[in-house]
């Protein structure tokens, strides 16, 4: 991927473009917030920073943003940063206030304190949406959980933009990390009856979400007729399948 | 046909929504539209038409199988700036799940004559649909579709590259060997066949999109379809349609209320052989703005679906194209209980009628059948692999394995060979012909069979233009439909392939006349 892909919650990625993009001049917090230090909580950020970690000096985000460069990707390890950060802090269920870190004006202006730089506008439902999707990116154990646990923020997969309800994902996109499609269908042929391959069934090339959904419960769509396929349990789908 | 078909006749009259016309008469956009949904509530009279429009197009089809394909390729190819829009999350429908045969009295390949299989014309066709429908089917539609059935036929095959299986059986119902077979024998390659043309001829498919109203300002028969609207994700849009709304949303198989309305026999314990999409609320949404509808209660069981999901696998389609061929259809007792070569209805009913504690029934066949009914080795290894079919080298032993009485079966099928040399079935008076082998030779086959909702001939009234009639007669101006939407072209029983060329011949109709409306 060429094309810048930060997103608006990948906050370090962001953060780090910010900083790196240009001198950091003093502004004015968008809202009027006190300004929360990670020192705040942490009183010893090196101690919270993943084993084997470098020492980190300072103690404010911008500590870490000289390493942690921007990664489109989303999912080089050095990125892990953003969805680190991210997901430590949005509680279960989402009970972590975003205000926390961010300023917001609703429906004009979305950043960080301190920070001279807006994601978005969000409006107070697309934020309430936001953090429910944030809550089940964390612990759900949808598709979003397990691109979570991998590293992968919304960027990822939706792109630079701020993702916005009912938005969908290209099959291009997940066959960036998980393509081919001969090889997705080579993984999940059956032994037993081969031509019962959901990457490679009658229907021809279908969209990955028509089954794999990245907020929801995943389900096989061929059970919908062949309702007595014995089918493996489809990753972030429940089990009974 | 004629242009002055395609006009609706200007009959002066008054609607009947007086309240609704007259304010309807006042407001232009944004005023108020037409919703018989809810008669006597406040909220008839009170639908708002949309105060503007989301996105706007020529001609808007609704529904991408074979009917809304084949109307989008051909109102594209017309230079009508066209979308498809699919409710489902796939595009296709029934039809890229149908079992792959088009009935047609001929094609280029005239592969009739090429495999000698006797003669066959416009009028056998036609003379067999209506005797298959009962005479309800509405005979110009009839004509149309058998007149033009080869055409759209080769129309695929030169601009779609789809190609066919050098086969050509005898469905029940028919009485000619006039039932074509795609080359996987999948409705799919129909579908990507006419999506080729469509895509290359420039029609745009948006798929999860489901129309959740038709625009019309009034049921004055001058008053035109508007456009639609459609629920996408969260959102609801409202589409203009500068030309015409196409309808070809299929049939109502999956809506079990739907079906029990008109036939209250088919509850929740039929299978159906449709996709969960085949809802039918396209047909309600035409009815709220004054079209007609008939026949609905005419809904047809696939006679040889997968008892145990209502499938229509490959396996279950080898009943179909077996007959003409010598195979037969035996119940738990090893009796034969209908003549193979009977229509779907007679054959479904034949089977429902001895109770739900005869389920399955089957169809026997031999090995040498196979090739016969177009089918390759690999089919038939498949389906005894999956244990659709079950194998045995002589008759006792298929009806031990099958839990049926050996000796009731062995005296079945020696009596049918002997009608097969007689060239006379003394019990069901099937029509025997020279193409069908007695089952005296192994191996033997047989396949488990049990009617599944299927196809629903009812729908929105239409003419041969395939424009839509409201209550009184009257065309709705800039309204269309075409395929299972649309009721009249099969009567009270669809013969089998029948429906796909329907489907096409009707699609195409729909798609060129919307294209010549005069954009508003």
């Amino acid at each position: 991927m060429k094309k810048s892909m930060l997103t608006l919650f990948a906050l370090a990625c962001l953060l780090s473009h910010y900083v790196v993009g240009g001198p950091v001049e003093a502004a004015k917090p968008a809202a009027k917030v006190s300004k929360t230090s990670c020192a705040t909580c942490h009183t010893d950020l090196s101690a919270v920073v993943p084993k084997g970690h470098p020492p980190v000096k300072g103690s404010d985000i911008a500590a870490c943003l000289g390493c942690h460069k921007p990664d489109a990707s989303g999912k080089a390890a050095k990125n892990r940063i953003s969805t680190g950060l991210h997901r430590a802090h949005v509680g279960e269920g989402g009970k972590v206030d975003c205000m926390m870190c961010h300023t917001w004006k609703p429906g004009k202006s979305f950043g960080l304190q301190d920070q001279k730089v807006s994601f978005g506008s969000p409006t107070k439902d697309e934020l309430e949406a936001m953090k429910k999707v944030f809550a089940s990116w964390k612990s759900s154990g949808y598709t979003d959980t397990l691109h979570g646990k991998a590293g992968i923020v919304c960027g990822g997969c939706h792109g630079s933009a701020m993702a916005r309800e009912g938005d969908t994902v290209e099959n291009s996109r997940c066959l960036e990390c998980h393509g081919p499609m001969e090889k997705l269908a080579k993984k999940s042929e059956p032994q037993d009856f081969p031509d019962r391959n959901p990457h490679k069934s009658h229907l021809g090339e279908i969209a990955c979400t028509v089954c794999h959904k990245g907020h929801a419960e995943s389900k096989t769509y061929c059970i919908e007729c062949h309702k007595l396929f014995k089918m493996k349990k489809i990753p972030g789908g429940s089990a009974s399948q | 046909m004629k242009k002055e078909d395609l006009s609706q006749k200007g009959v002066s009259r008054r609607s009947v929504l007086k309240g609704a016309a007259a304010v309807g008469a006042m407001a232009s956009l944004g005023g108020i539209a037409l919703n018989l949904a809810k008669p006597g509530t406040a909220e008839a009279m009170v639908r708002k038409l949309p105060a503007k429009w989301d996105e706007t197009w020529d001609v808007v089809i609704i529904g991408s199988g074979f009917a809304g394909l084949a109307a989008a390729a051909e109102a594209a190819g017309a230079g009508a700036k066209t979308v498809i829009l699919e409710k489902m999350p796939i595009y296709g429908g029934n039809s890229i799940i149908n079992g792959g045969g088009y009935g047609a009295w001929d094609d280029k390949l005239h592969l009739r004559k090429k495999l000698n299989l006797g003669d066959d014309s416009v009028k056998q066709h036609f003379d067999d649909t209506l005797k298959g429908g009962d005479y309800f089917n509405i005979p110009e539609l009839v004509d149309v579709l058998v007149k033009e059935s080869p055409a759209a036929l080769n129309w695929m095959i030169d601009e779609g590259g789809l190609k066919l299986r050098e086969v050509l059986t005898r469905g029940g119902g028919h009485t000619a060997y006039r039932c074509h077979f795609s080359e996987t024998m999948w409705g799919k390659d129909y579908t990507e066949a006419l999506k080729k043309i469509a895509e290359k001829r420039g029609a745009k498919m948006v798929l999860n999109s489901q129309v959740t109203w038709i625009w019309r300002k009034d049921a004055d028969p001058k008053s035109p379809v508007l456009g639609v609207e459609v629920k996408r994700g969260k959102k609801i849009l409202n589409l203009k349609a500068k030309k015409a709304v196409v309808l070809a949303s299929g049939g109502f198989g999956r809506d079990i209320k739907m079906r029990m309305e008109q036939f209250p026999k088919l509850t929740d314990a039929f299978n159906s052989t449709n996709h969960k999409g085949a809802t039918g609320e396209m047909i309600r949404y035409a009815q709220a703005v004054g079209a007609d509808a008939l026949h609905l209660n005419f809904i047809q069981l696939y006679p040889f679906a997968d008892p145990e999901t209502g499938t229509l696998d490959t396996p279950a389609v080898f009943p179909f194209s077996g007959p003409g061929r010598g195979a037969i259809y035996v119940s738990k007792n090893g009796k034969r209980f209908v003549s193979e070569l009977e229509r779907r209805d007679v054959c479904a009913f034949a089977q429902t009628n001895m109770g739900a504690a005869m389920k399955p029934t089957y169809t026997i066949f031999s090995a040498d059948m196979v090739p016969l009914m177009g089918y390759k080795p690999a089919e038939l290894e498949a389906g005894l692999k999956k244990g659709r079919f079950v194998p045995a080298n002589s008759i006792a032993e298929l009806a031990k394995k099958i839990g049926i009485p050996e000796a009731a079966l062995v005296e079945t099928v020696n009596k049918h060979n002997q009608y097969l040399k007689d060239g006379k079935d003394p019990d069901f008076n099937k029509p025997i012909t020279k193409a069908m082998l007695p089952l005296d030779k192994g191996p033997f086959y047989a396949v488990a069979q049990w009617p599944a909702v299927h196809h629903t001939m009812g729908g929105l009234r239409i003419n041969k233009n395939a424009q839509v009639i409201d209550l009184f007669g009257s065309v709705i101006p800039r309204l269309y439909a075409a395929g299972e939407v649309a009721g009249g072209v099969h009567g009270s029983n669809r013969l089998g392939t029948n429906a796909t060329a329907d489907c096409v011949v009707f699609g195409r109709i729909s798609g060129t006349n919307a294209a010549k409306e005069k954009a508003l």
